[in-house]
């Protein structure tokens, strides 16, 4: 199960499996929000290598537009992820508590 | 007479010309009404006669018809009655001078008409291949009786009458038969445009139907007619005989039960009022044997009345098993019914299939007389039940054909097949799981679809195999990340290869093994992927390629093998003190 909320002030709460198959989902809705500034990780137990495609997308939509993506209450394990592939140089990640 | 104006066989040279130009007359395409006519007419004027008539013979009940006289009606007797009779007997002329001397003489003909017929002269018409086509009679020669030469000219006249009578009667036929041809093909187009043109479409269910006549119509229809509340009449009925009139029959029942179902006829009213209206207009022999029922998806119940409609089968999938019911009323029109017996009712399970299927399925002949038969049925249905029902109808007709081993179709086949689709399991249920155990390894595995749809499957699968051992979750992350983004893969890479991909996951001492395999793939070594630049820049880096650079370093051992188009992908995990 996977989804994906528009929060307050920019936040976009993710919660569940961000996997290949859901990876559309996330994109149009990512595609249709306006301005978004946090991704709020706490809910999210999992994602794959086509979930972090997706987030490299919005990052690059972000950053067109003068801003910056902040990733917040990343998990372990999505923090090695993100380790591992460099991801944690782009974005600001913060993991939880 | 002039012997110099006589030509060789005795006939007179304006006799001659006369002869002549009626034969190019007959040769002049017209009806058969006007040939007789012509005929008649021209033997009046050569014989020189009062009357005359053209007898047509019929042998297929060995009568003769006169269809034309002028003045009189048409008259049909024995061919064995008088004087004519005795013609058809002998196929020679016969020349009568005083007919009321003459014993064979019938006199009902004049008492018919009216006239007195005094000297009658017969001639047998016969045509090319020697087969009597009638007789031509004149009677009353305007001055005295016919004679000698008479009979020379009217044997003449009577060759060519034969053969240009026997033309007309053949191309007559040709003509009735083709009109014939034409309207019933027209009555098959507007039998089966009633029939449904796609069954209907329900969530939980599958339907197929299909009518298949001997002839080019048959007695045979059905439908599915969807009521505003949700339910669906079923209609499968079967009019006594073949050809025009049971398709009619037929066709008057469906339409019936349409006028039924838009004025909100319940199924019980809608059975006893299309039934009564039959007994009104079918003829005393004339029935239709009729299923009529109501299925309500909602509570997953088929109320039916079947007026002669039998056997009719319920396969139920719990236990593989079909149970054959017999009719549950008299067939529709056969009587009036003054009450009904409430419905029968069946219950469908999920998997249970309903099957109307007419008495030319289960009677079908093979060669030597034996008949298809409610075992042939029961074995399709075991055989094909969890199959699309169109399928399931293809391989019925597939099987009548084979056991009739070219024998001809004797009766109307029709067919209505109703399944209530088992309910959705997941995915993952879809394909058998195998698990093996030896001391304290197992091994477990699992075939997918090669569709992202498999997913869930998939994860679900590996948290069921690692769940058992408490193996934790840095392990199980690591497994599902790996296997995804391999099984991925091998969906996106090789959408067109066949088969399933099945992933098996081992468990010994200290390591899971999995081992992911496509049977059908072109090569693509994943250890050899070049590693992703994690420095780079966003704007300089794309998604491709990190999720193979990741497994790397998630999991050990990878390892990759290519043989016969099957890519076996192997990993091993350690299992950690989590």
């Amino acid at each position: 199960m996977f989804e994906i909320v528009q929060g307050d002030n920019g936040r976009v709460v993710f919660s569940g499996r961000l996997d290949a198959a859901q990876c559309a989902k996330a994109q149009a809705f990512l595609d249709a929000a306006a301005d978004p500034r946090e991704f709020d990780f706490a809910g999210l137990e999992y994602i794959s290598s086509a979930g972090l495609g997706v987030l490299l997308r919005a990052h690059k939509k972000v950053m067109a537009s003068g801003g910056k993506l902040r990733l917040v209450n990343v998990n372990n394990h999505i923090f090695d992820i993100f380790r591992y592939s460099g991801f944690d140089q782009l974005f600001e990640v913060e993991r939880l508590a | 007479m002039n012997d110099a104006a006589k030509a060789s066989d005795g006939l007179s040279q304006d006799k001659l010309r006369r002869i002549l130009e009626v034969t190019r007359d007959l040769a002049r395409p017209f009806d058969l009404s006007t040939m007789l006519y012509t005929i008649v007419d021209a033997a009046k004027d050569l014989l020189d006669a009062e009357g005359g008539t053209v007898w047509q013979y019929q042998p297929a009940d060995d009568m003769l018809e006169m269809r034309v006289a002028r003045g009189l009606d048409a008259i049909r007797i024995p061919a064995d009655r008088g004087i004519v009779g005795e013609c058809v007997r002998t196929r020679a002329p016969i020349n009568v001078p005083d007919c009321y001397a003459d014993p064979r003489f019938n006199r009902d003909v004049d008492k018919a008409s009216g006239q007195r017929t005094r000297c009658m002269l017969s001639l047998p018409l016969v045509g090319y291949d020697d087969q009597l086509v009638g007789v031509l009679q004149v009677v009353n020669r305007r001055e005295g009786v016919f004679d000698a030469d008479d009979e020379a000219v009217a044997s003449a006249l009577a060759a060519q009458c034969a053969v240009a009578l026997q033309r007309m009667q053949m191309t007559e036929q040709l003509m009735a038969s083709e009109k014939l041809r034409q309207e019933i093909s027209v009555a098959r187009e507007v039998q089966m445009g009633t029939l449904p043109k796609a069954p209907p479409s329900l969530p939980d269910y599958d339907f197929a139907g299909l009518f298949k006549p001997t002839d080019d119509t048959g007695g045979d229809t059905y439908d599915f007619v969807p009521c505003d509340d949700g339910r669906i009449f079923v209609l499968m009925g079967d009019a006594t005989g073949h050809g025009i009139g049971p398709a009619l029959s037929a066709t008057q029942v469906r339409a019936m039960l349409r006028v039924a179902q838009r004025l909100g006829a319940n199924l019980d009213d809608a059975f006893r009022h299309i039934n009564d209206q039959l007994v009104v207009d079918l003829a005393e022999d004339r029935f239709v044997t009729a299923f009529l029922g109501q299925l309500d998806p909602r509570n997953h119940t088929l109320h039916y009345h079947s007026g002669g409609q039998g056997p009719l089968l319920h396969f139920r999938a719990a236990d593989l098993s079909c149970e054959f019911s017999p009719p549950t009323t008299f067939p529709m029109g056969a009587m009036i019914l003054p009450a009904m017996k409430p419905a029968k009712v069946a219950h469908l399970e999920p998997g249970d299939v309903f099957a109307l299927i007419s008495d030319g399925v289960y009677e079908y002949m093979d060669g030597q007389e034996r008949q298809f038969g409610e075992e042939g049925v029961a074995e399709l249905l075991r055989r094909y039940h969890d199959r699309p029902m169109p399928y399931l109808l293809g391989r019925l007709m597939e099987a009548l054909r084979e056991f009739g081993q070219g024998a001809p179709q004797l009766d109307d086949v029709t067919v209505v097949l109703i399944r209530r689709l088992p309910l959705a399991k997941p995915l993952l249920e879809d394909f058998e799981e195998r698990t093996t155990r030896a001391g304290t390894s197992w091994q477990r595995r699992q075939e997918f679809k090669r569709s992202f749809d498999a997913l869930p499957g998939v994860f679900a699968f590996i948290q069921r195999c690692l769940a058992q051992d408490g193996i934790g979750p840095d392990a199980r992350y690591a497994v599902e990340f790996t296997v995804e983004e391999l099984f991925t893969n091998m969906v996106k890479y090789n959408a067109d290869g066949s088969g399933r991909i099945a992933l098996e996951i081992e468990r010994d001492d200290g390591h899971l093994e999995c081992r992911l395999s496509d049977p059908d793939s072109g090569f693509f070594d994943v250890t050899a992927a070049p590693d992703a630049d994690v420095n780079a820049s966003a704007d300089q880096r794309e998604p491709g390629g990190l999720g193979l650079h990741l497994i790397r370093r998630m999991v050990e051992n990878l390892d990759y093998d290519y043989s016969g188009r099957r890519s076996l992908i192997t990993f091993r995990k350690r299992l950690g003190s989590d």
